[in-house]
């Protein structure tokens, strides 16, 4: 048993190494999140290989770190994160561990999806009093596709200053993709249209980008306060208001708690809609753009 | 690989010592669920600080957490009767869920979002600084010193009590210390490594060593043996198989607590009619 193991502690490491030759040529490029990893394999194409850290069912404020992650990280010529505090719990010690100069904030190698975005609902006092998890506002900014398309520029000119031999492959890259949300923007518009200025209530404040974006209010939360688990008179005031408003629609990711949802949905009448931030954490969602178009058909069935 | 794992080898190989020495005393008072409680009035204490909105990294944040810690000690100290109806252990659960509940109240009032203070609280083996481990490795020589000078009373409040009672020592005074000291150990270990490793550092090798060998210094050092090889071994799987690390080490544990006590059973059983006078 114990030559079987060390053959197979060999074999990984081998097998390491010759991916490590073998992508050489490629540029190594670690994303925190997997909307963000989405986006640069649309950017980078043949010419880089995307590792993603967390699953898309995870829940990307905690994430449990695995030894790869910080082998990933020592080897990678450029990280993309949010930037925005959202993977605050986990990736600083992460980078603290994997000592690379390279991916450093204010290296070419460092990509801060959220520079250069204006954030949603920044808190009006940056101290712990403020009441919000998140200081530099709101970090769940990549379901909006016009943003996603921002970012998507940001990436490839990321990549064209680390790899300047292939920027026009990202260049032209990122054009394609900028070209397709373009496009279905027109058609996911035109679906939600029908549906615009209703309200709609999620289990945590992940969807204000969207609601901005397509045209929804989405302000009643199933949390009490983000990060909060929720309480029974908070939950009955989210009954009261959705009888109220006639709101038909509770929108919840894999991580939540999706018990708490179908009660409240009982109570009201309402749907539980299995919405999603991450690029495969729901059915035939493999890419950012599938992602957009699942949200948009379920929101629509749910609403119909 | 060395780049990635030394530090938790470090972490693993300079710290478990003190803990498998508490918990020969926490086994033989038959209080295992102390290390959780303890790490628990710490956390809470850490909430309070939230609250007043303190730097979490702060001097102030920890003093509170400290005397958090202290007034556990002091309730698991008093409550420790000579002789009582009521389990030690019983009393030890109780301090559990309600600092826990507590802390779940308090942070409702908070609004923060916990995963900074969750971070903060419950650390992870593959992410030692160089720096936690060598705070944590002063404090554990700290303590571990107290423990040498002062073991003739801390050993016999844990091993013998009567004998401590009949020889006129303050025992409560004596167990405040000693569920300081291990409160002060407890805290600082699981900030670094987490509330899953805390625990079985403190119990497996010590259960192991109890079925093994029956002097203390004997159950000491195979204790810390078994708890070098078990957290080696454990984070040594965790970076072939790329697993969680902490998570590794217990699972790794648990298998060595079972391949030692089988073996052992089956060891005494062969010996039984020759030797036939072990307890």
């Amino acid at each position: 048993m114990k030559r079987n193991c060390l053959t197979k502690t060999i074999g990984a490491i081998f097998l390491g190494l010759t991916m490590a030759v073998s992508a050489n040529a490629k540029l190594n490029v670690v994303a925190t999140l997997p909307d963000f990893g989405s986006v640069a394999r649309e950017v980078g194409g043949d010419y880089v290989d995307v590792t993603t850290l967390a699953k898309p069912t995870e829940d990307p404020h905690f994430v449990d770190a695995r030894p790869s992650f910080v082998v990933k990280l020592r080897e990678a010529d450029l990280l993309i994160d949010g930037g925005a505090e959202l993977e605050i719990g986990w990736l600083p010690p992460l980078l603290q561990n994997a000592r690379n100069s390279k991916i450093e904030i204010g290296q070419p190698g460092r990509v801060q999806a959220s520079e250069g975005i204006r954030l949603m609902e920044v808190p009006a006092q940056l101290t712990r009093a403020a009441g919000d998890v998140h200081a530099m506002g709101n970090p769940h900014f990549m379901v909006d596709p016009i943003i996603a398309k921002a970012v998507a520029a940001h990436i490839a000119r990321a990549f064209s200053a680390v790899d300047p031999a292939h920027a026009a492959a990202y260049q032209a890259n990122e054009k394609q993709f900028e070209n397709t949300i373009n496009a279905k923007l027109q058609e996911w518009g035109a679906k939600l249209l029908p549906f615009r200025g209703q309200s709609l209530v999620a289990y945590h404040d992940s969807w204000v980008y969207f609601a901005h974006r397509f045209g929804f209010n989405i302000n009643i939360f199933l949390e009490p306060k983000p990060g909060i688990p929720p309480s029974p008179s908070h939950l009955a005031e989210v009954i009261a208001q959705m009888k109220a408003q006639k709101i038909k629609a509770i929108l919840v990711e894999p991580y939540q708690n999706r018990k708490i949802a179908e009660k409240v949905a009982e109570e009201t009448g309402g749907k539980v809609v299995d919405f999603a931030q991450f690029p495969g954490a729901l059915p035939d969602t493999p890419t950012y753009v599938k992602l957009i178009d699942t949200l948009v058909s379920r929101l629509v069935a749910a609403l119909k | 690989m060395w780049e990635v794992m030394f530090w938790p080898t470090m972490a693993c190989v300079l710290l478990p010592w003190l803990l498998v020495y508490l918990g020969l005393h926490v086994v033989r008072r038959g209080i295992i669920f102390i290390d959780i409680a303890m790490a628990q009035m710490a956390s809470l204490g850490i909430c309070v600080a939230v609250l007043l909105h303190l730097n979490l990294e702060g001097w102030p944040a920890f003093l509170i957490a400290l005397g958090f810690t202290l007034i556990g000690a002091a309730i698991f100290s008093i409550t420790g009767k000579r002789s009582s109806q009521i389990p030690q252990e019983a009393i030890i659960g109780i301090g559990y869920v309600v600092a826990a509940a507590a802390a779940v109240l308090l942070l409702s009032r908070a609004a923060e979002g916990d995963e900074e203070i969750k971070n903060m609280l419950v650390g992870n083996i593959l992410l030692v600084s160089p720096l936690d481990v060598w705070k944590c490795f002063g404090l554990f020589v700290v303590v571990g010193l107290t423990h040498f000078f002062l073991r003739k009373s801390l050993l016999l409040v844990s091993f013998d009590r009567d004998a401590a009672y009949q020889q006129g020592l303050a025992v409560r005074w004596w167990d405040f210390l000693f569920y300081s000291l291990f409160g002060l150990v407890v805290t600082s270990f699981v900030s670094i490594a987490g509330v899953l490793l805390v625990f079985s550092y403190l119990i497996v090798p010590a259960v192991c060593a109890i079925s093994l060998a029956d002097s203390l210094g004997k159950r000491f050092l195979l204790g810390w043996l078994i708890a070098l090889i078990g957290g080696v071994t454990g984070l040594l799987l965790s970076f072939s198989w790329d697993l969680p690390s902490g998570a590794a080490i217990v699972c790794t544990f648990g298998v060595l607590l079972v391949v030692i006590t089988s073996a052992s059973v089956l060891f005494r059983r062969r010996r039984e009619p020759v030797a036939g006078k072990e307890i």
